[in-house]
């Protein structure tokens, strides 16, 4: 599990890095927004955590950023104890949660387990990006026909959405579609990705698949 | 071309090649194409040898012959009045030729989905055939699920032949999708045959991009 940890004050991101490390998560700490925006458009996590007060750019304004670029990996702001009506905006914005400082960082803990566990939910919606509708009631994959997808390529074509025009690398998508699934090799997301994109040409979809075989893959519009 | 499966109508088969006619109308003028109907009998006859010829060069190129089978007919007296009558036009012969352009029928049925395209475009290349119309509805499927190429052809600069090329999926789809739509009875069931009827169209056109996905990783490895 990949977090991105935004918080400015260097004692706290440290003891939350520390912690998140020693319950086996894979952080990466920035130290402000403009640094959080700038690694969220160049690679996947499974969760964000957000300081709100940070320099060169809120936490607000990098929330309001990534959601507007389809971004929809989960949220949890750090908010003091007076702003109220960030916690509000912060919700309001695209937030999954908040935590209102101080707080333990057994709460701490049991909130990112939650976030994260909620990144799977976002199976109970339709996805839509360029021409494409992706429904996960029905795995229909759509845009001028449609398609019905299995449930594999519906997971992996949900993650390439997910991260639209970000490259994703081979080891990131078997770790994610191919969780506990040692005999994927890949190859198998080589193949995967090239049924996705026979689809795609089969929905006339002006969406494309990019990357070599083994190497990293990324949904763009072409 | 419904009219291909209906039972009232001849069969005549030559290797894996059928052709259908209405008996009543082998060797009289009474039809509504009149005089036409033997010079129509030799077009048939010499698109469907055009056809051999270019199955038969494909198999020498590529060491398989990419149709399953092919049928040809003359649309019965019957349909394209009743087609005539539905379309507000007079049942002449002149109408019968050249306003409605499937007095002439081909179907030709491939194994797999690049194959439709191959003969599509070996069909474009032929010298005394000129395609005049392309509706392709495997990439713009019909809001049923119906998928197939259709080609309305010249030949001779004079009569009009409509190709319909499809894989067998389709095939068997378009078959099932006929049953459906002759079935006497009207029920509570139509909305939901033609609910799931749509769901086995997206899901056959979806295996068949696997299938030509898979055979393209073949050919590769070979």
């Amino acid at each position: 599990m990949k977090i991105l940890l935004a918080e400015d004050t260097r004692d706290m991101n440290r003891a939350i890095s520390t912690i998140l490390t020693l319950e086996k998560y894979d952080v990466e700490s920035v130290f402000d927004g403009a640094e959080a925006l700038e690694r969220l458009k160049k690679d996947s996590f499974d969760g964000i955590i957000l300081d709100i007060m940070m320099p060169k750019m809120d936490g607000l304004q990098v929330l309001k950023a990534i959601r507007s670029s389809g971004i929809l990996t989960p949220v949890l702001l750090l908010t003091a104890k007076a702003e109220i009506d960030d916690r509000v905006t912060g919700l309001d914005a695209g937030a999954d949660d908040y935590l209102t400082k101080p707080f333990a960082m057994k709460e701490l803990l049991a909130r990112v387990r939650s976030m994260t566990r909620r990144h799977t939910e976002y199976s109970g919606r339709e996805l839509k990006y360029g021409d494409i509708v992706l429904n996960a009631a029905n795995f229909e994959l759509a845009g001028i026909n449609s398609v019905r997808l299995s449930i594999k390529e519906f997971e992996l074509m949900q993650t390439l959405m997910l991260n639209a025009e970000r490259p994703l690398d081979t080891r990131y998508i078997l770790e994610h579609v191919w969780a506990n699934e040692p005999e994927a090799r890949p190859d198998t997301v080589w193949l995967y990705i090239s049924y996705l994109k026979g689809k795609l040409r089969s929905v006339d979809s002006r969406l494309s698949i990019e990357g070599e075989r083994g190497g990293s893959f990324r949904l763009i519009k072409a | 071309m419904p009219e291909l499966s209906g039972t009232q109508n001849y069969t005549v088969e030559f290797n894996d090649f059928t052709m259908t006619g209405n008996s009543d109308s082998e060797n009289d003028s009474s039809t509504i194409y009149g005089p036409h109907l033997a010079e129509m009998r030799r077009i048939l006859r010499e698109v469907v040898d055009e056809i051999t010829s270019v199955r038969a060069a494909l198999k020498d190129e590529f060491g398989q012959d990419p149709v399953d089978h092919c049928l040809a007919r003359i649309k019965s007296d019957e349909s394209m009045r009743e087609k005539l009558r539905r379309k507000g036009l007079a049942e002449t012969a002149d109408n019968a030729l050249f306003e409605i352009k499937d007095a002439i029928g081909v179907r030709i049925v491939c194994s797999f989905l690049n194959d439709v395209y191959t003969i599509r475009d070996r069909i474009e290349a032929l010298s005394d055939i000129v395609v005049t119309e392309e509706k392709d509805y495997i990439r713009h499927s019909k809001s049923n699920g119906y998928r197939s190429d259709h080609l309305i052809v010249r030949v001779r600069g004079k009569y009009f032949v409509e190709m319909q090329l499809r894989t067998i999926s389709m095939d068997t789809w378009a078959a099932l999708e006929h049953q459906m739509r002759y079935k006497k009875k009207r029920t509570d069931n139509d909305t939901l045959i033609r609910a799931e009827l749509k769901r086995c169209a997206d899901e056959l056109a979806s295996t068949d991009v696997s299938m030509q996905t898979i055979r393209d990783m073949i050919m590769m490895d070979l």
